[in-house]
């Protein structure tokens, strides 16, 4: 293998997209978060331990609600379990790696610096787990620092909490809107909606999130299969349009070229041995 | 303190399906139907946390008085759609929940 000169500065370029829009996220997280009422120690904490967007606004979500803590707790799993399929996805990159490797490497991993990693193991077979591990870092140290100055500024700030809230709605109503591909999942988010109100209301309490979420994905996943099963051909199962010439789409061209391109040269390489 | 205890377990909560799976599945297959169920969980969540923001009230009865709100979400759906930006649809919707709330 080829020894680069400076390594450190290589895996930098590499993650420097995704620190840089971590910045905008972290400040935004670092004032909702102070706005939920963690003081900046705790921030910088929740930043390091947690490191994710999704859960760390979900804490100043439940928070600003006044959720107590095991709800909180519990909602978190929920949504974390995700990083199970995810970890689960670059395990046999880190066959040789060791336990204790392992150990870090799921300590830092969130969903932008795996699919960055993800990417760099599938396309660039020089991509080491210490590279990756570099990336989770880099990002990782980034994110942590616009927290923590987002909650220097939030404390700084008298912030009227009906606009800044309405912030975390807007931020799951885009992720929402991005991940209904299917009739399936939008029938499946009306689903959790009509069931987290009902919950709420009779339970006087925000479990009732918690159980909608886990009544709605389990009858969704169930219909999922149920309908594959019975009737491939259901209208249930068509996508939903997008506009077209999104960014995704084109993005998600250019990574299968590119991948396609990197087999055929590696193809090249093993004939050039032969 | 409390809030010390949360940061803590909020920890451990996002550590543990970090760590397990990866270790237990570099040596073995991730079963289909898990990968599917997760598949649906976020979506879930998200939804249940926007319907109870938007229409549940602090002290838990069903709303539709928030109508701010209400304009506010169908927009940054349509936002989202066709711009499909985070920074976009959050800024643009904040815009919006500001200027509804102070002209309504």
């Amino acid at each position: 293998m080829k020894k680069e000169p400076a390594n450190w500065l290589a895996v930098l370029k590499i993650a420097m997209p995704l620190c840089l829009s971590y910045i905008p996220i972290g400040l935004a997280c670092g004032v909702l978060l102070h706005a939920g009422g963690l003081n900046t120690w705790l921030v910088a904490l929740v930043s390091l331990i947690v490191y994710s967007g999704g859960a760390q606004f979900l804490i100043a979500t439940m928070l600003t609600i006044h959720a107590p803590i095991s709800q909180i707790v519990i909602m978190l799993f929920f949504l974390e379990l995700r990083y199970a399929l995810l970890g689960s996805s670059l395990s046999h990159y880190l066959k040789k790696s060791s336990h204790k490797f392992i150990l870090g490497f799921a300590f830092s991993l969130n969903d932008e610096n795996y699919a960055v990693n993800y990417l760099k193991f599938a396309t660039d077979k020089y991509w080491t787990p210490s590279n990756a591990l570099l990336v989770e870092h880099y990002a990782l140290y980034t994110w942590a620092f616009s927290n923590v100055v987002g909650s220097l500024i939030g404390s700084s700030l008298h912030i009227n909490l009906v606009i800044v809230d309405f912030a975390l709605t807007a931020l799951f109503l885009f992720m929402v809107t991005m991940q209904v591909k299917r009739r399936l999942t939008l029938l499946t988010a009306i689903l959790a909606g009509a069931l987290s109100a009902f919950f709420c209301v009779a339970l006087k309490s925000t479990l009732g999130i918690v159980i909608a979420t886990l009544l709605a994905s389990t009858a969704g996943f169930l219909a999922d299969r149920v309908i594959r099963s019975m009737a491939p051909g259901s209208s249930l199962l068509y996508k939903v349009r997008g506009p077209s010439g999104t960014r995704e789409t084109i993005n998600e061209q250019e990574l299968t070229e590119e991948r396609l391109l990197k087999e055929e040269q590696e193809k090249d390489k093993d004939h050039d041995h032969e | 303190m409390n809030d010390l205890a949360l940061v803590l377990l909020a920890g451990v909560a996002a550590f543990i399906p970090r760590y397990f799976p990866m270790l237990f599945f570099s040596k073995r297959k991730i079963p289909d139907w898990f990968n599917e169920w997760m598949g649906f969980v976020p979506v879930s969540l998200f939804t249940a946390l926007i319907v109870k923001q938007i229409f549940v009230t602090s002290t838990y009865t069903f709303s539709v008085g928030n109508i701010a709100a209400m304009i506010s979400a169908v927009l940054v759906i349509v936002i989202a759609y066709f711009t499909r930006s985070m920074t976009l649809s959050v800024v643009l919707g904040l815009l919006l929940m500001w200027a509804l709330t102070t002209f309504l």
